[in-house]
């Protein structure tokens, strides 16, 4: 380390005086006493090296406390926003107890949000340090993954498009930025990430026909560094001959609806994007559609596309490739190889190179799957244009909800073991959109029958299943968590926290909840001591071996 | 087996996936049948008679500026000048005749967003005989035209009819959709209605509405049998080619 680096340290160590502040070094390693961003560190594999808990002491797990939220105006909350003030008593909208955020821990503080709330909670007992309600203009607010920090700034982001920037130590508002227009159907989810001075900002809706973008915004000032759309601008541009026109690429979707994740050493920022519009019919938008569906590269600096790989070329099934790209560094074909790897939506699983975007595997995660004509030269599924949605049905597996969905997967570098939530189902899809230029969703669904939900996980050099979990009732997509003493812990169909043998998929541990578990289960050292925290519906239930 | 009659893991997942429609806003019928009326005949000749856009004018549902108005007050002023140099006209309209076509303009926009309103069209487009010659191959050990299905293109419009046979929903009827039975280490068997079933317990209710749950030691015990009376329904999805529905949805709206 030079002279001056060491300066530059000792003045960043300086001005993290403040109890709240965090150390951006806690972001690029796996996390341990923290839990600093969306996936606990930049590599999505929500994987951590703590062992403490293992398999042997699992059993004595117990509950350390309960939080459950408040969501709404009340005396001591700390309120801002564009829009008009609920009326009092209202109820407030049950979206905003639903917990789907992944919340931060920094220096014994949890950071978490729904959709218009934030609150900072003291990780030692659960008591509410802060909250903060934000007075929405609209938007629909299905749900918000959570919270990036830099320093002592927080940023969210509220359905009606705002990043707002609070103070960790108070919760007070420091700024708000408008990101998108609410009047054109645009309603922001995802959790901003932190790299560098990079704030990086996604949006979503597709409801209408409007085109996506991340953004990278200044921490301090919120401003714009860059914008990078989700489709090619006009005619001529990269991408642009997968469009008829540039009419369509412009209302063509492809949202950022989920964090990304970043290899500090290629600076690139790796986001998956969601599907084309409109969303269940292609006529008006012929050709592959680049770059919704997609896994991108972004130069994290610039905002540059340097490569693109499309599991789901011409979508029409509303299978956006959001779900997290998991960076795995291990050997394949006996090679040690820098890679991403995907469980898709589509039904599929991916793994590529993240150097370059070169195609390794794909391999199915469920067997109904019936879209898909096989794979193209470049390991892509190839869509069947009969399973599009017709006037009179067509049946297909899986439904627009996907073989899986948004809540993160986990991979383990001990097991080499890459965990999903899975569903078999079917769903009819009828086009209700006749015209020429169909717009928003374009066709209409019908659930078709529920085969299994299953816990699987996938050996990332084969693709093939190595274990799998089928639930008795019900199951799907869950958020994972993975940790060195070879544990999973995961969330039943029937509201059951669970610990299971990560390397055989055995239930080892069990605690029943108020609810299905609806985020990311994570865990962190706090007092020398290993928690694991995990939400349902409108609680958090921290978890800690007995004393 | 499970199924959607399995409600709660369900429509837990549905929670997850699903974006929920925001609350439904309220548009005058009158004022949105006059503002249509007015836009056929004044607008329709360049916007499209369904505001999607024509030769030469452009998609007014996609139209940041119609998006962002709210009752008009945008659309007014606009509309009071036009946009010569683009050949639209300006025209003079009373506020009530503003409003009328906002109300329009934004009733339709509503439509295309929302896709839990969307209208499904006549779907019945398959070869009746062929669907005939399909029940009787696939379905007529179980069901019979004269019998349980006689009436069933009366009962059902063809899309409720469709989606109904692909899959049955007897839950909406309050039939239950599956029957378990639990045979204990004793060799005491209960038979009823699923409750609960995960696992660590199962739980279910008899035919006197008599409640029992057990703890499932084992993945075999206590012994856990499902009859689950649509399992061909389920096992015909994996068979069925697109076809085969459409042409036995043409048989069955012939049962009248």
């Amino acid at each position: 380390m030079t002279i001056s680096k060491v300066l530059a340290c000792a003045a960043l160590a300086a001005s993290f005086s403040r109890a709240q502040m965090l150390d951006p070094a806690l972001l690029g390693k796996p996390a341990v006493d923290a839990w600093p961003t969306y996936n606990g560190d930049y590599s999505g594999r929500r994987f951590s090296t703590l062992d403490q808990i293992n398999q042997g002491n699992v059993k004595h797990l117990t509950l350390s406390w309960v939080f459950r939220v408040k969501p709404g105006a009340h005396i001591s909350t700390i309120v801002g926003g564009e829009g008009p003030m609920p009326a009092e008593g209202a109820p407030p909208d049950p979206d905003m107890s639903r917990i789907k955020s992944t919340p931060l821990m920094v220096n014994g503080v949890l950071y978490f949000s729904t959709p218009d709330n934030a609150w900072a909670v003291d990780a030692r007992s659960g008591t509410q340090i802060w909250h903060f309600f934000w007075k929405t203009k609209g938007g629909i607010h299905i749900g918000n993954r959570g919270m990036g920090m830099y320093g002592n700034w927080l940023y969210f982001e509220t359905p009606d498009n705002y990043l707002v920037s609070l103070d960790a130590q108070t919760g007070k508002e420091r700024w708000h930025k408008q990101v998108a227009d609410v009047k054109q159907q645009y309603f922001s989810t995802p959790a901003p990430i932190i790299v560098g001075n990079h704030v990086l900002v996604g949006t979503g809706g597709d409801s209408l026909d409007v085109p996506g973008f991340l953004e990278a915004r200044d921490p301090e000032t919120g401003d714009v560094q860059w914008k990078w759309w989700s489709e090619p601008l006009k005619k001529g541009d990269p991408g642009s001959e997968t469009w008829p026109d540039e009419y369509s690429m412009r209302h063509g979707g492809g949202m950022t609806w989920i964090p990304g994740t970043y290899d500090p050493e290629l600076h690139l920022y790796y986001l998956g994007i969601g599907n084309p519009n409109p969303v269940l019919t292609g006529r008006s938008r012929q050709g592959e559609n680049l770059w919704t569906c997609s896994i991108v590269a972004l130069n994290v600096d610039t905002g540059k596309l340097v490569w693109y790989f499309q599991p789901s070329p011409h979508d029409t099934h509303d299978w956006d490739a959001v779900q997290t790209p998991i960076l795995i560094d291990g050997e394949f074909q006996g090679k040690p190889r820098k890679l991403l790897a995907q469980a898709n939506r589509n039904g599929y699983f991916f793994l590529l190179d993240r150097t370059n975007g070169e195609h390794l595997l794909t391999a199915p995660m469920i067997e109904t799957m019936n879209w898909s004509e096989g794979l193209n030269k470049n390991g892509q599924p190839i869509p069947n244009p009969k399973k599009e949605a017709t006037v009179d049905g067509v049946l297909v597996s899986p439904p627009t909800w996907g073989a899986t969905n948004w809540p993160p997967p986990s991979f383990s570098p001990k097991t080499g073991l890459f965990y999903v939530g899975v569903v078999e189902a079917y769903s009819l899809f009828y086009l209700t959109d006749t015209d020429p230029h169909p717009e928003g969703y374009g066709a209409a669904e019908r659930d078709a029958g529920f085969i299994s939900g299953r816990l699987i996980a996938i050996d990332y050099q084969t693709g093939k299943i190595r274990w799998q979990h089928k639930y008795p009732w019900g199951g799907g997509a869950v958020g994972m968590l993975s940790t060195a003493s070879n544990l999973l812990f995961t969330g039943d169909p029937s509201g059951h926290f669970l610990a299971v043998d990560a390397t055989d998929g055995k239930i080892l541990w069990h605690a029943g909840l108020a609810d299905d578990i609806g985020n990311g289960p994570e865990t962190y050292l706090l007092d020398g001591q290993q928690y694991v925290l995990v939400a349902a519906g409108d609680t958090l239930y921290s978890f800690t071996l007995e004393q | 087996m499970p199924s959607k009659s399995l409600s709660i893991p369900l429509c837990a997942l549905l929670t997850l996936a699903h974006i929920h429609a925001q609350e439904a806003p309220k548009y005058d019928a009158a004022s949105v049948q006059r503002g249509k009326e007015f836009f056929v005949s004044h607008c329709g000749f360049c916007h499209g008679v369904n505001a999607k856009g024509g030769e030469k004018g452009p998609d007014l549902l996609r139209s940041v500026l119609v998006l962002d108005d709210e009752n008009g007050s945008s659309l007014g002023p606009f509309l009071a000048h036009g946009r010569p140099d683009k050949g639209m006209p300006a025209f003079t309209l009373t506020p009530e005749q503003v409003t009328d076509i906002a109300n329009f303009l934004h009733r339709a926009i509503y439509a295309a967003a929302d896709r839990d309103t969307y209208q499904v069209h006549n779907i019945v487009t398959g070869n009746a005989q062929a669907g005939e010659k399909y029940f009787q191959a696939h379905c007529a050990s179980c069901h019979s035209p004269t019998g349980d299905l006689k009436g069933i293109g009366k009962k059902y419009d063809p899309e409720n009819l469709q989606d109904n046979f692909v899959m049955p929903r007897p839950e909406e009827h309050g039939k239950p959709l599956l029957t378990i039975s639990v045979t204990t280490a004793d060799g005491k068997t209960v038979q009823g209605v699923p409750e609960h079933f995960d696992d660590f317990s199962v739980a279910l209710r008899d035919s006197a509405g008599n409640y029992y749950s057990f703890k499932r030691t084992t993945p075999e015990t206590p012994r856990i049998e499902i009859h689950n009376p649509l399992q061909a329904h389920y096992d015909l999805l994996a068979r069925y080619t697109d076809t085969d529905i459409h042409n036995l949805t043409a048989y069955l709206v012939t049962l009248k």
